[in-house]
C-alpha cells in the first residue's frame, strides 16, 4: 500500500489545508470562484507577480505538503490535461495581434505544460526526479501510477498532484471538446506518498487505467477480486459521470462538486482520502474516474 | 520630463506585473536591478526590451547596452528621449 503523508487541494470549495471537510462541501452553481489563498505566504513576491493562477495553486499545494512532512520530495510528478492555459493564450493573442517580431517572454516561458511541476522544483530547490504527465482526464491517474513506481523503488516522499485552469476561451469548444454538463473550473490537488505506516494512516491500494472504453462492471470485479477485496467492502464508490454498478450502496458523483477540469480526479481522490479519515465511516473507497468513457481509471483507498 | 517619466513607471508596472507597485514607488534614480532596487532579474530585461519595441518602436541592437540603459527610470527615459522614432 502506498501511504499518504499529506494531502493538498486549491478548488471552489473551501478545502485548502482542511480536514473533515465534507459536511461543508456543497454543489457549485453555474458561475462559481475558485477559493485562492493568500498565496503570499506561500510564493515570494518577487516571484508571486509572474505566476498565473494554475502555478500559484501548484507551488501552493506542494509546499502545504512539504511543510506537513519537514522533508525534502524525493520526486515530483505532476499531471495536467491541458497545461498553463492562460499564458497559452496570452502569448498566442500577443503573435495574433502585434507582427511579433519580439514576443513577451514570460508568457512564453510559462506557457509550457511542465512549468508546474519546473516552478515546484525551483520554489523548492529540489533538484530531484521531476516529471509532467499529460493525458487528459487521466493526467491524474498517470502522474499517481509515476509516483507509486517511485515508492516502488524506495524513494520515501513522492509528491504527486495534477492542476488545471480554465479560460473564458474553453466555453468555445463546448460541448465538443470540453463537456458541458457542469461549470468549467480550475482547481489543483498535491498528495505526498510513501511506504512507511503509521497509524490513522489512509493508503491507496493501486490504481488501474484503460485508455479504450471498458465494461466498468467487469472491470470493477475484476480489479476488486485482484485485490482480495468485495463489493461489499467498499463503504464508497466516488464517479463523475452516472454509472450503473448495482453492487455497491454508497455511490456518489463528484462532478457536481469539482465541477469540469482535466484535474478533477485529483481533487475526487482528496475527497476519498477525507472521507476515510472520518472515523464515522467505514470501509474502502473506489474512485471511478469516467470523465471520458474512452479514458477510465479506478483507484482503489483504505485505511492503512 | 516627468509627466514621461510617471507614463514610463505605469509602463513598467504593467509589463513586468509589478502589482503591488504604484509609480510613486519607483524613484527615478534608483536602480532597477539588483537587491537595491526593484529586485529586477535577466527575464525582466527581455520585458525591458519587448517594451522600448511595443511602446517606442526602439530595438536595441546590442544586448549589453541595456546594462546601462535600464539602470534606472532616469537613464531609461534619456534613452528613450534621444532614439524615439
Amino acid at each position: 500500500m502506498y501511504i499518504l503523508q499529506a494531502i493538498a487541494s486549491i478548488s471552489h470549495q473551501e478545502v485548502f489545508q482542511k480536514e473533515l471537510f465534507w459536511s461543508n462541501l456543497h454543489a457549485l452553481e453555474a458561475e462559481t470562484n475558485i477559493q485562492h489563498p493568500d498565496y503570499k505566504a506561500f510564493i515570494p513576491a518577487n516571484a508571486l507577480r509572474r505566476l498565473s493562477p494554475i502555478l500559484r495553486m501548484g507551488i501552493a499545494c506542494a509546499k502545504s505538503c512539504q511543510e506537513a512532512i519537514s522533508e525534502p520530495f524525493d520526486s515530483i510528478s505532476v499531471g495536467t490535461g491541458l497545461g498553463c492555459l492562460i499564458d497559452t493564450e496570452k502569448f498566442l493573442v500577443t503573435i495574433n495581434t502585434t507582427s511579433g517580431d519580439i514576443l513577451s517572454p514570460t508568457a512564453f516561458i510559462q506557457s509550457t505544460h511542465n512549468t508546474i511541476s519546473g516552478q515546484i522544483s525551483l520554489d523548492l530547490k529540489n533538484h530531484a526526479y521531476n516529471m509532467t504527465h499529460t493525458q487528459n482526464t487521466l493526467s491524474f491517474e498517470v502522474a499517481l501510477l509515476d509516483g507509486m513506481l517511485c515508492v516502488d523503488e524506495g524513494k520515501k516522499h513522492v509528491l504527486v498532484g495534477a492542476a488545471d485552469e480554465t479560460v473564458p476561451f474553453l466555453k468555445r469548444l463546448q460541448p465538443d471538446i470540453v463537456s458541458d454538463e457542469y461549470p468549467l473550473t480550475s482547481g489543483a490537488t498535491f498528495m505526498v506518498i510513501g511506504s512507511e505506516n503509521k497509524s490513522d494512516a489512509v493508503g491507496i491500494v493501486a490504481c488501474e487505467l484503460s485508455f479504450k472504453q471498458r465494461d466498468l462492471t467487469t472491470w470493477v470485479d475484476a480489479f476488486l477480486a485482484k485485490h482480495q477485496m468485495t463489493a461489499a467492502q467498499i463503504g464508497l464508490v466516488l464517479h463523475y459521470d452516472a454509472l450503473e454498478l448495482n453492487d455497491f450502496q454508497n455511490k456518489l458523483s463528484y462532478a457536481p462538486l469539482v465541477g469540469y477540469n482535466m484535474s478533477a480526479p485529483a481533487f475526487a481522490a482528496h475527497l476519498a482520502v477525507d472521507w476515510l479519515k472520518d472515523s464515522a465511516n467505514q470501509g474502502a473507497v473506489l474512485l471511478i474516474n469516467n470523465m471520458d468513457s474512452n479514458k477510465q481509471a479506478l483507484t482503489l483507498f483504505q485505511k492503512a | 520630463m516627468s509627466d514621461f517619466k510617471e507614463t514610463l513607471k505605469a509602463q513598467i508596472i504593467e509589463q513586468l506585473n509589478l502589482e503591488d507597485l504604484q509609480p510613486s514607488d519607483i524613484q527615478d534614480d534608483a536602480p532597477l536591478f539588483g537587491e537595491d532596487g526593484l529586485g529586477l532579474d535577466s527575464i525582466d530585461a527581455l520585458e525591458f526590451i519587448v517594451l522600448l519595441d511595443s511602446n517606442y518602436n526602439i530595438k536595441i541592437a546590442d544586448p549589453n547596452q541595456g546594462r546601462d540603459i535600464f539602470y534606472s527610470v532616469n537613464t531609461l527615459a534619456d534613452y528613450i528621449s534621444k532614439n524615439k522614432q
